[in-house]
């Protein structure tokens, strides 16, 4: 609750719209063809966390979430936003799985299919997804027609390996989104028997790593982590917050495991003072998080970074 | 025909040196998913179809009935005793031995029993958990650290013995099968993964003398319990044996 409240306090917006964006136009742009505004690019980050197997709607029996959610009404709120908007993403931050007996019943296949019906780009892999064992995590994501990304889980020893990717690069009109996932330490959170061989590396170490290689190698304008480590938690316990401030190059982070309900992304600063930006949208699909990021040619200045705190 | 002129000089820009671009807006909002927001995709919904009818197959189920509402409670509801007795009967036939004892921690009990139809979905809402089965091999002593770590707060919820309690200690305890607890023989108990791993606290539990997995998830063993009764034609009664007193 602590949570929820602080977040109210913290709205986050950055300065300026499309409108003024043509002010800020870097000098080398307008040097080369005297073409005057540049065009502004934009790109639409759509995300859930912790479905956790919620393809029904909450029934209707009087609790607090009753009627809230449904896969199929979250189709219909994604084709909307795709028919106004032209590049559009959509991710997950991982424990599709576990929830309802439709994963009891049938495993996640049901899940992984209307994720590719609803045209997921990527996801990553919650401590959850390995519920049905690792072998089952190897028969259900194998109809998935979009990769799970995890950097920070070592399959080798395991029937997983090459079955998952640490990250992916998307290039929509010029523009490079690197993208790259991190999952929670499974000793003590996940039977050994589901997880086996799998081996955790320190997320702070690899995502300083893989970001740094999306920004410098891959050339990526703006690097997203799918991340299910957590918000924020007492004590030292890796979580979301402490990611963005000890790492460098990662833009922003979307979150899970904590089913933390953030009314807008909360800000953090990174290594290099640079904001980034954390969200999370509660958990069973009851909401549908949307980033709207708009783009320029050019290389930053000091006026796009600007940032209001209310 | 300016726009196409546009976006070929910036192609053209990008191969010649590259600029990359920079972020300079961006905004975010939560968009609820309700009835009000969305009405259901028919695609997805048309799709879902065959799997909820399977489900609603399975979890309507009918495997027994009973003659009213049976409720868990402390320090012997009649759930407590129901539960434990039918995890000893169907753990000690996949072990294939005797088993002296059986667990359950009272938070692990999610729901109660309707009068009636018992479903498997009866089943999921009380044990919605993939809990395993596990069979613990354990001294006197040790035996008598769990009794008493469930019996603070009056929850021990066990099968196969009978024990008062006493300010929150277990006290003349008796088993089913004749046995007397004593400090330096053996027993075996059945309980969950999740107790034997040393949830509800009980990090005591994780040095057995030896421990035995029964890939047996007690849902599952809940459920074939149910539907054996269910086969006997006679319904389940709401009642509690006081195998668990207070004084």
């Amino acid at each position: 609750m602590d949570v929820l409240a602080s977040n109210r306090r913290q709205f986050l917006k950055f300065l300026g719209s499309a409108a003024v964006i043509g002010s800020i136009a870097p000098t080398a742009l307008a040097h080369a063809g005297g073409m005057g505004k540049p065009k502004a690019t934009a790109l639409t980050i759509l995300h859930t966390n912790d479905v956790h197997s919620r393809l029904d709607p909450f029934p209707m029996d009087g609790s607090r979430n009753a009627g809230r959610g449904g896969v199929a009404r979250r189709a219909t709120i994604i084709r909307q936003i795709r028919h106004e908007q032209e590049n559009v993403f959509l991710f997950d931050a991982g424990d599709i799985f576990q929830g309802t007996p439709y994963f009891n019943l049938y495993k996640g296949e049901p899940e992984i299919l209307a994720m590719n019906q609803l045209g997921y780009d990527a996801g990553t892999i919650g401590n959850h997804d390995f519920d049905g064992g690792i072998d089952n995590m190897v028969t259900q994501f194998g109809k998935a027609r979009f990769p799970l990304l995890i950097a920070n889980y070592d399959f080798k020893n395991t029937v997983l390996d090459g079955r998952t990717t640490p990250y992916k690069v998307f290039a929509k009109d010029g523009i490079r989104l690197g993208v790259f996932g991190l999952g929670i330490k499974p000793e003590g959170l996940i039977p050994k028997d589901a997880y086996r061989e799998t081996k955790y590396l320190d997320p702070i170490e690899i995502g300083n790593d893989v970001a740094a290689r999306l920004r410098n190698d891959q050339k990526c304008d703006y690097v997203i982590c799918l991340s299910h480590l957590g918000f924020k938690y007492d004590g030292p316990t890796v979580s979301d917050n402490v990611l963005a401030a000890q790492t460098r190059h990662i833009d922003g982070i979307i979150g899970g495991h904590t089913h933390t309900f953030l009314d807008a992304p909360v800000l953090v600063n990174n290594a290099d003072g640079q904001p980034v930006w954390i969200n999370q949208v509660g958990f069973a699909g009851i909401n549908l998080g949307r980033i709207d990021l708009t783009f320029e040619r050019g290389k930053a200045s000091m006026a796009g970074q600007s940032v209001q705190v209310n | 025909m300016k726009k196409h002129f546009l976006l070929l000089a910036l192609v053209g820009l990008a191969a010649a040196c590259n600029p990359g671009y920079h972020l300079t807006n961006r905004t975010a909002s939560r968009i609820g998913v309700d009835s009000v927001s969305a009405p259901a995709d028919s695609g997805v919904a048309r799709f879902l179809t065959p799997y909820r009818q399977g489900l609603d197959k399975t979890m309507n189920e009918v495997l027994t009935h009973t003659t009213g509402r049976i409720e868990k409670g402390q320090p012997d509801g009649p759930l407590n005793d129901l539960l434990t007795d039918a995890l000893l009967q169907q753990a000690t036939q996949r072990y294939g031995k005797p088993i002296d004892c059986s667990h359950l921690n009272y938070g692990g009990i999610r729901n109660n029993l309707p009068q009636g139809d018992i479903t498997t979905g009866s089943i999921f809402e009380v044990m919605p958990f993939d809990n395993q089965l596990v069979v613990l091999t354990l001294t006197g002593t040790m035996l008598e650290q769990l009794l008493n770590h469930f019996a603070n707060g009056n929850k021990l919820v066990v099968g196969g013995l009978r024990a008062r309690l006493h300010d929150g200690k277990t006290q003349s305890v008796t088993f089913t099968n004749g046995r007397t607890l004593r400090p330096n023989e053996t027993y075996t108990i059945v309980t969950s993964d999740y107790v034997a791993d040393g949830g509800d606290n009980a990090s005591f539990l994780k040095n057995p003398v030896r421990r035995e997995t029964l890939n047996y998830l007690m849902r599952d063993a809940l459920i074939d319990y149910f539907r054996q009764q269910g086969k006997s034609g006679q319904p389940i009664n709401p009642t509690s044996d006081g195998r668990i007193s207070l004084e």
